[in-house]
């Protein structure tokens, strides 16, 4: 038997997916349909943005109304955490922590690259399914594990781990440094460890099913620009997290074994001096960091894409620069590899390493201001349809704009020694990768839901929704620079006794205000959500949305293996909007003969 | 756009098939070894970061002198080491043998070679065992270093704490290759892949093996010889 | 068609088989006579300049095995890319990763006098350590 055939019988498993039984349990919770992985990916994602966003609710309330107590608290969370009426200080880092790692590693990785790469690549390339469809089910299983074990760590006696999301040594490695780096930490890192199996799993997943799976004719230059974000994305993923799971395997070393890689000599209030030599802590922080930066373009590329593809269907104009769109992708891929450094620039890093490190790190704002060119020309004279996913791709780019231009006073090291952990940092990043990817996450959700559950999401919450949270963000993270500049570090407790942080206690208590209330609205979002799979107004139309790509291609609600009968041959880029007089081109129809060249 | 790419002759990259003429599989286990790479490499860059951050180091010469069944003052660096470098290289090779034979599906010569390559395998976590055992015995452990450094200063103990971890690390892969061929063998032999009409499982399986040899030559290097 | 290509090349497969076998025979063997060579050796510069020599000489068996028993350089010349490509962060990896080390180690050996004594005088103090201990796992085996 030649080869050439095995592939054949082996890359297809094709058309008799459909016709399996399915039980519920194989329908709903071990499922293997790349649907259904992506819709678990996201109401796991939901919940802990839910959890997340409570917890910043939480720390919020301390900071802006530091002197008030709110007995109610402990009744609902317990004395562990509120203390006459007051969030304790363990607490209060507890929060701070579990925070940070869960909106960045549960949510904005899991919960939106998960999310969309399980359904979108699929569907848009033209595959019945992912390459794997068990190992995808893996993946979708360890994040439930890692998610389980991140949800207890919550409940241990001692708290969860406080040490920030960055999980710095020696908070991280000696049990005896804080309450939370002893189980809670364990937890973390079981956790985490969890995380990083399932991440793989996935991205070797979309990898190959973005090479390997695309139907006849999808050349790469036909992919639609969310696959090749995604793409990226998976990249960025498969290439960088081993080397956060060599760093946690030292770490759990140095905390269960007696080793001292990140350990120097070090003197424990309570404990004494311990017998570690020879270690530093730095390492941890280039190997996190090797991670943690490529991480960053982890979030935001997936929602860069998906926000490229619904500026242009809402547009109704062609991507602008689509070569261009790739390219960029292609070099923020690849730098994001190379500035880990600008994190660690008060570290004592090498002053000519961390010119270079600056240099790398200016650069990335050349592909960057390149895609935000494209998108405002995509826009540019377009014909326009406000839905609700396009008020949040145009709240992205807002976002991405003024969050990045910040990225360039802190890639300066020069300026980084002072902005360096103030509120400046948490502007920055809040509005550029945070906020940004959140927006980029609504924009997907409000686009693809019909696709998802076949019905529409209400648009008059949308509206609502979209406006409170678009002018919540600024509100909360715009007046956070000049905090920052005025010298006011992040990670603090309590302000109060500061003569020179007292002017902000009035504008602290305005952020903790507008994040109260940008939550709540996150949960009218929720209602609407939830409400509208059930409720919601049926999907009438194949092609909502009147767009070019794949996924419309399918029925109203596809089963698994996508479409009843052949998949379809693409002739075409998905961007023909507007082309000779017709207002859309699928991908599928054949290219004319006196069709012009765009 | 669309319309001036996929000039090329075999149009690969139009869709429909595999850009590479790989299956899917395969492709995953590359892109797996890719990032387990990344793994191995995060752990001999820390490994090389640590050194040189510090002041000394021991001779791996004066650490690594012994043998099975040597007297208590045998002097012999490298001569073990390198028995066990040979033993994987040999157990690649039989690897290689038997993935071959497995595209000219012929099962009785993947099934010699596939016990060759366990033998192999199980050979070299002997040995492995029999030096973690001995150095042990010399008082070495995470957290404990008994050697001095090259020029007769007092060392710190990273060097046996980046040697356990690393080195177990990669013995921790072979055995899981171990496991792995173990599997190929059983299958083998009930003629799954018979069945199946090709070998392509065993094909995957030595891509692992190999990158298992393939990091040895890199921790060898770095522990041992530099 | 494809097929009787394919066995062909197979069976010449064997021969490059025992070819690169020897030749990573060969390698390991000049490996560890530099290794040999290298003991005992006082001239630090040609120390470094053996362990550049060993690096290349690992680099190239990895090759070997890379592309023949793993099959790479048999393979579609973009998979070969999409491999090697991404290997090239390894360059920057390492040398960032080792500048900064050794620059921490003289920002060490700079302002804390105290470590850099330690580090230069204590052995004697350990030899005795190391004998105490030696003493008392005779004494634990005794």
């Amino acid at each position: 038997m030649s080869n050439e055939a095995n592939l054949h019988s082996h890359d297809s498993h094709d058309t008799n997916h459909e016709h399996h039984h399915e039980t519920f349990i194989t329908k709903y919770v071990f499922s293997q349909d790349h649907k259904m992985i992506a819709k678990q990916f996201l109401i796991t994602g939901m919940v802990w943005a839910v959890l997340g966003g409570l917890m910043s609710v939480l720390f919020r309330l301390q900071l802006g109304y530091p002197d008030s107590h709110f007995s109610w608290l402990e009744d609902i969370l317990g004395k562990w955490w509120v203390k006459d009426g007051q969030i304790t200080p363990e607490a209060y880092y507890a929060l701070v922590t579990t925070h940070g790692t869960v909106l960045v590693f549960f949510v904005l990785t899991a919960g939106l690259s998960g999310t969309f790469a399980n359904f979108l690549i699929p569907l848009q390339v033209g595959a019945r399914d992912m390459a794997s469809p068990f190992m995808n089910m893996l993946s979708y299983w360890f994040f439930f594990a890692a998610s389980c074990i991140m949800l207890s760590s919550m409940f241990v006696e001692t708290g969860p781990f406080s040490g920030g999301w960055t999980a710095y040594p020696p908070l991280s490695a000696l049990g005896s440094a804080s309450p939370g780096s002893k189980t809670g930490m364990d937890l973390w890192i079981i956790a985490m460890a969890l995380f990083v199996v399932s991440s793989l799993l996935g991205g070797l997943n979309y990898i190959v099913t973005i090479l390997n799976m695309r139907t006849k004719g999808m050349s790469m230059t036909r992919l639609p620009l969310t696959i090749w974000a995604l793409f990226f994305t998976a990249v960025l993923g498969v290439l960088s997290f081993p080397v956060l799971l060599s760093g946690f395997i030292l770490l759990i070393f140095d905390r269960n074994f007696g080793t001292s890689f990140y350990l120097s000599d070090i003197f424990v209030n309570g404990v004494g001096a311990l017998p570690n030599e020879g270690g530093s802590a730095i390492l941890f922080q280039h190997l996190f960091w090797f991670l943690g930066h490529p991480e960053v373009y982890i979030i935001l590329l997936p929602a860069m894409g998906m926000v490229s593809e619904i500026l242009s269907v809402n547009s109704r104009k062609p991507i602008f620069g689509y070569m261009a769109m790739i390219g960029s992708l292609f070099s923020i891929a690849i730098l994001a590899f190379l500035v880990w450094a600008h994190h660690m620039f008060v570290t004592g890093l090498n002053p000519f390493l961390g010119s270079i490190f600056v240099l790398l790190t200016l650069l990335i704002a050349v592909p960057s201001a390149i895609k935000v060119f494209n998108w405002l020309t995509t826009l540019w004279r377009g014909n326009i349809r406000f839905t609700p996913g396009m008020m949040f791709a145009i709240g992205f780019v807002s976002l991405f704009i003024s969050g990045g231009l910040t990225g360039i006073w802190l890639g300066n090291s020069a300026l980084d020694i002072h902005l360096h952990d103030t509120y400046f940092v948490i502007a920055h990043f809040h509005i550029v990768m945070g906020v940004a990817s959140m927006f980029g996450m609504f924009a997907g959700i409000y686009h693809w839901y019909p696709k998802m559950y076949g019905k529409h999401l209400n648009n008059t919450l949308g509206y609502i929704h979209f406006w409170i949270t678009i002018a919540g963000a600024y509100l909360i993270f715009w007046p956070m620079h000049y905090e920052g500049l005025a010298g006011m570090p992040r990670r603090y407790y309590d302000y109060s006794n500061w003569e020179s942080f007292k002017q902000f206690a009035d504008l602290n208590r305005f952020i903790s205000t507008v994040a109260m209330i940008v939550f709540a609205t996150q949960l009218l979002f929720l209602f609407n959500f939830f409400y509208s799979i059930f409720k919601g107004r049926k999907v009438t139309s194949l092609n909502p949305w009147q767009s070019n790509t794949l996924e419309w291609t399918t029925p109203l609600r596809p089963g698994h293996g996508n479409w009843p009968g052949e998949i379809p041959e693409v002739y075409r880029w998905p961007y023909d909007y507007g082309k000779d007089g017709q207002d859309f081109i699928p991908q599928t129809t054949p290219v004319g003969e006196e069709e012009s060249h765009h | 756009m669309s319309t001036t790419t996929t000039a090329v002759p075999e149009k690969l990259w139009s869709g429909g098939k595999s850009p590479f003429k790989v299956e899917y599989g395969k492709l995953m286990m590359w892109y797996f070894l890719m990032s387990d790479a990344f793994t191995f490499g995060a752990f001999l860059i820390a490994y090389g970061t640590t050194r040189f951050a510090t002041n000394g180091w021991p001779n791996p010469n004066e650490v690594f002198k012994s043998y099975p069944f040597a007297s208590e003052n045998a002097n012999a660096p490298l001569v073990f080491v390198s028995i066990m470098t040979f033993i994987l290289i040999i157990s690649s090779v039989t690897m290689v043998l038997a993935v071959q034979a497995g595209q000219q599906m012929k099962k009785n010569a993947v099934v010699i070679n596939l016990i060759l390559t366990i033998i192999g395998g199980a050979a070299f976590l002997s040995c492995q065992a029999w030096e973690w055992n001995h150095l042990f015995h010399e008082g070495a452990w995470w957290g404990r270093n008994p050697f001095l450094n090259a020029d007769g200063t007092a060392s710190t103990t990273n060097f046996t704490n980046f040697f356990f971890t690393i080195t177990g690390f990669h013995g921790f892969h072979v055995f899981s290759g171990v496991i792995i061929n173990i599997i190929m063998l059983i299958m083998t032999l009930t003629d799954t892949f018979e069945k199946r009409g090709h070998y392509l499982m065993i094909e995957k399986a030595g891509l692992y093996w190999h990158f298992v040899d393939l990091v040895w030559v890199f921790v060898f290097t770095c522990f041992y010889l530099i | 068609m494809e097929h009787t290509a394919v066995a062909e090349h197979h069976e010449g497969g064997k021969k490059e088989v025992i070819r690169v076998t020897i030749i990573l025979t060969v390698l390991t063997i000049i490996e560890l006579a530099l290794g040999f060579a290298m003991m005992g050796m006082e001239n630090q510069r040609l120390r470094l300049a053996i362990k550049g020599a060993i690096v290349i000489l690992m680099l190239s068996k990895a090759f070997y095995i890379v592309g023949y028993f793993m099959h790479l350089k048999h393979e579609v010349k973009n998979l070969i890319m999409t491999i090697v490509v991404p290997l090239f962060i390894f360059f920057w990896f390492i040398f960032s990763f080792l500048y900064d080390g050794n620059s921490f180690k003289n920002l060490k050996n700079t302002y804390d006098p105290y470590k850099k004594e330690l580090s230069t005088t204590k052995a004697e103090k350990k030899e005795e350590a190391k004998e105490i201990k030696t003493d008392e796992k005779k004494k634990a085996v005794d």
